[in-house]
């Protein structure tokens, strides 16, 4: 079956040389153009000093000697590759396929010793697959001036912006400020054994949606398997409590000292990064007001096309606000679906405490600060609101959330709360 | 296959030195004999004592290194062979051994990097070759284990099994230099081989392959009677010769090994021999053997096959003369001595 695929394959290469080498070929295109953009993209902060290649950069640069017909700089590449980063597994693959096929041997699982081959082959296919998911990720580049849809509204105030493509195994980072967002580096990542789409405890899945970080946790606190620390996401969150969607404990975090990297689909449902890519991560993403998307598959608009949904969706949140600020309860109340629930709150005793708000701020404006809003799709449509409320003459307000869905065609709100 | 020991063209090469200088050569092969009997720490002292007024000679310093290796003295083996590849960088059998030493301590790396620059030396230099294979199937496969994160097994802590060359001067490289002289400033009188140029400690090496050394040549004229049956014999000899090299194609050792006399052990013990033909026949994915350019010379029981023999095994491929000492034995010609070159 191998065979076949190495036939059909647009590949002028030995036809011995393996499908891992093979696939990633194919898709290795414009790599050549491609491993530089996303080499010269991946600093998050601006560089000390020019660092060496990072490891992923160099794996590509090993395929592009490769493809370019230049066998012994792919070895000695690999070579290298493999041994200043021995850990990098799939780094020791493609260097143990290039001697083999130096010598003229079909490379692949068949040539591995008798007993790893007999146990190994699982693994041996989640390499390949980190092979093509790695390559692709950096063939196929978003297309410029663009991001994710879900990232209606960010405020200047929000440093990074995070986004998981599941498909592509990768984590985008962008940098956020006064001019918007940019792309500014992205990374391999694991995720969980059974792909994505998280339900239930347990499932060894990573959940889709629009999460938060919601705290930094470094590697003193925690085991040797987390790597230099992690973030803790929340999911569930509240549209995932509202569907039933249980268990906990997603977390960003980097691999045991041992580990480079960890196969594709290999996590209990975490975002499992390689520890030279996670601890700038770690150390610039700020908890609580950091977002992060996770998708199976990224939907990339331009920011320009955003506009629409942007300026509905604030129209939708300045109402909200003006009757925040008046003192027509039952107005105030229009926005809240029936569903509601804060906490242990149902929407009566919400009602409740909102005429008490109303009442205590004698209709002085309420300010929305730093208004960031998220949106995701999926069977429902829900808007992720976060904003510091304060009330006009008050020095200091609170950091709120509401979750808003679409009942009926009208956007409700069916959370509302105070976040840390 | 040219690991194996050639001694008629070694006497060849002998023979040369001691028309120039016969108590080197003397000196030489009584060491030698000291170390083929198991006198290590004897030939060691009469080897260090004649490099001590010939400090440049480059045959005594490899049989040294040859020496220490056997003695387990592996860091003052791996110098001799280091300096022997500094003052000599034509020289592929001072990598070659230097890639054995760091392939028994497991440093494959530097095992590679050695067959590497042995292969640079001499293109075709076979049992470079084959251990290079070897080194590269063992990086591999320790590629893999890490990739497979089963460093731990015990596979991976075993050294594939390389050929030591023992002779400094293998017939192959001889016969290769002397088609295709390496070094140029060597007198167009006297196309030497690689190494002669740099050492002139080391005496020239005969022009041409010794030829006459290897066949009976001398041999009488077989008279007419005999000739109908010496044809025939001499077409059985060589369908012996064909049969022997596709065992080899196809891989059956047991045709193989019953090509040659019972006594056959290449320079070694019969058993090592034998143990060190499987593991490079069997280990490979594919083998052709392909003869052409016979020459057979059969005199009562015993004939001489000489042919071209092109080798081809996985990615190597490798194109030389070889001659065949056959032996009649019960009916059957058997393989009594093998050697490269004509």
């Amino acid at each position: 079956m191998r065979r076949s695929r190495l036939a059909a394959g647009p590949c002028f290469l030995p036809r011995c040389i393996t499908l891992l080498l093979i696939v990633t070929f194919g898709l290795c295109a414009n790599a050549a153009s491609r491993g530089q953009a996303s080499a010269s993209s991946r600093v998050v902060k601006a560089p000390v000093q020019k660092p060496k290649a990072l490891p992923e950069a160099r794996l590509i640069e090993v395929y592009r000697s490769l493809r370019a017909g230049d066998s012994r700089k792919a070895l000695a590449d690999a070579e290298s590759l493999a041994r200043d980063v021995p850990n990098f597994q799939l780094a020791q693959l493609v260097y143990g396929d290039l001697l083999l096929v130096r010598q003229g041997k079909a490379a692949g699982l068949a040539a591995a010793p008798p007993e790893m081959a007999a146990s190994a082959a699982a693994q041996w296919n989640q390499l390949r697959q980190e092979a093509t998911l790695r390559v692709a990720a950096l063939t196929e580049r978003p297309p410029a001036d663009s991001v994710p849809r879900q990232f209606l509204d960010i405020p200047a105030s929000t440093q990074h912006v995070m986004a998981v493509d599941a498909s592509r195994a990768r984590l985008y980072v962008f940098e956020n400020g006064a001019h918007g967002m940019k792309l500014v580096a992205d990374y391999y990542v694991s995720l969980g054994r059974y792909g994505v789409d998280k339900k239930a405890e347990g499932d060894q899945r990573t959940p889709l949606g629009a999460y938060f970080v919601t705290s930094r946790l470094e590697g003193g606190q925690l085991k040797d398997f987390y790597g230099p620390g992690a973030l803790p996401l929340n999911y569930p969150n509240e549209y995932d409590r509202r569907r039933g969607k249980t268990g906990g404990g997603i977390w960003l975090h980097g691999v045991p000292p041992e580990n480079f990297a960890r196969t594709p689909q290999s996590t209990d449902g975490c975002v499992v990064l390689s520890n030279a890519d996670f601890l700038p991560l770690l150390h610039t993403v700020l908890p609580r007001r950091t977002p992060i998307v996770i998708a199976s598959k990224l939907e990339w608009v331009s920011v320009a096309s955003l506009g629409g949904d942007r300026s509905a969706a604030r129209a939708l949140v300045e109402q909200w606000r003006q009757a925040r600020s008046g003192q027509d309860l039952k107005k105030l109340l229009s926005f809240y679906s029936p569903q509601f629930s804060s906490g242990t709150v149902d929407l009566a005793t919400w009602s409740k405490r909102l005429e008490k708000e109303m009442s205590a701020g004698r209709g002085r404006e309420t300010e929305l600060k730093e208004l960031s809003i998220l949106s995701w799709r999926d069977t429902g449509d829900v808007l992720i609101v976060t904003f510091g409320e304060v009330r006009k003459d008050e020095r200091s307000g609170r950091m709120k959330r509401q979750y808003w869905g679409k009942e009926n065609g009208q956007w409700k709100i069916f959370f509302e709360g105070v976040i840390g | 296959m040219g690991r194996n020991r050639i001694s008629f063209l070694s006497l060849a090469v002998a023979g040369v030195l001691v028309t120039v200088h016969p108590a080197r050569a003397d000196e030489y092969a009584d060491v030698d004999k000291l170390f083929g009997t198991g006198h290590l720490a004897e030939a060691v002292q009469r080897a260090d004592v004649y490099l001590a007024s010939n400090p440049r000679d480059a045959r005594m310093r490899f049989l040294k290194g040859l020496m220490l290796s056997e003695q387990g003295r592996t860091n003052e083996a791996v110098a001799v062979f280091t300096k022997l590849t500094e003052d000599f960088p034509d020289l592929p059998e001072p990598y070659n051994n230097l890639a054995v030493i760091y392939n028994k301590q497991g440093q494959y790396d530097q095992a590679r990097r050695a067959l590497e620059s042995a292969i640079r030396t001499n293109p075709s230099y076979a049992t470079a070759y084959e251990n290079l294979g070897d080194v590269y199937a063992k990086l591999a496969s320790q590629a893999y284990a890490r990739a497979l994160q089963m460093d731990g097994t015990n596979n991976a802590k075993l050294s594939p099994k390389l050929a030591m060359i023992r002779e400094l001067f293998s017939p192959q490289s001889i016969i290769l230099a002397a088609a295709a002289p390496r070094v140029t400033t060597g007198k167009p009188a006297a196309p030497a081989p690689a190494v002669a140029a740099p050492s002139p400690a080391t005496p020239p090496v005969a022009t041409k392959p010794p030829v006459v050394a290897a066949a009976p040549a001398s041999a009488p004229t077989p008279s007419p009677t005999l000739a109908a049956p010496s044809a025939a014999d001499a077409a059985d000899a060589r369908a012996a010769v064909q049969a022997w090299a596709n065992a080899w194609s196809r891989k059956d050792m047991a045709a193989y090994f019953a090509a040659y006399t019972k006594d056959f052990s290449g320079g070694k013990t019969r058993k090592a021999w034998e143990d060190e033909r499987r593991k490079r026949i069997v280990g490979k994915r594919s083998i052709s053997v392909v003869l052409t350019d016979f020459d057979t010379k059969v005199h009562g029981d015993k004939a001489v096959v000489q042919f071209r023999q092109a080798y081809t095994a996985d990615a190597l491929k490798v194109s030389s003369r070889k001659t065949l000492n056959l032996v009649r034995v019960s009916g059957q010609w058997l393989i009594q001595k093998e050697s490269t070159g004509t």
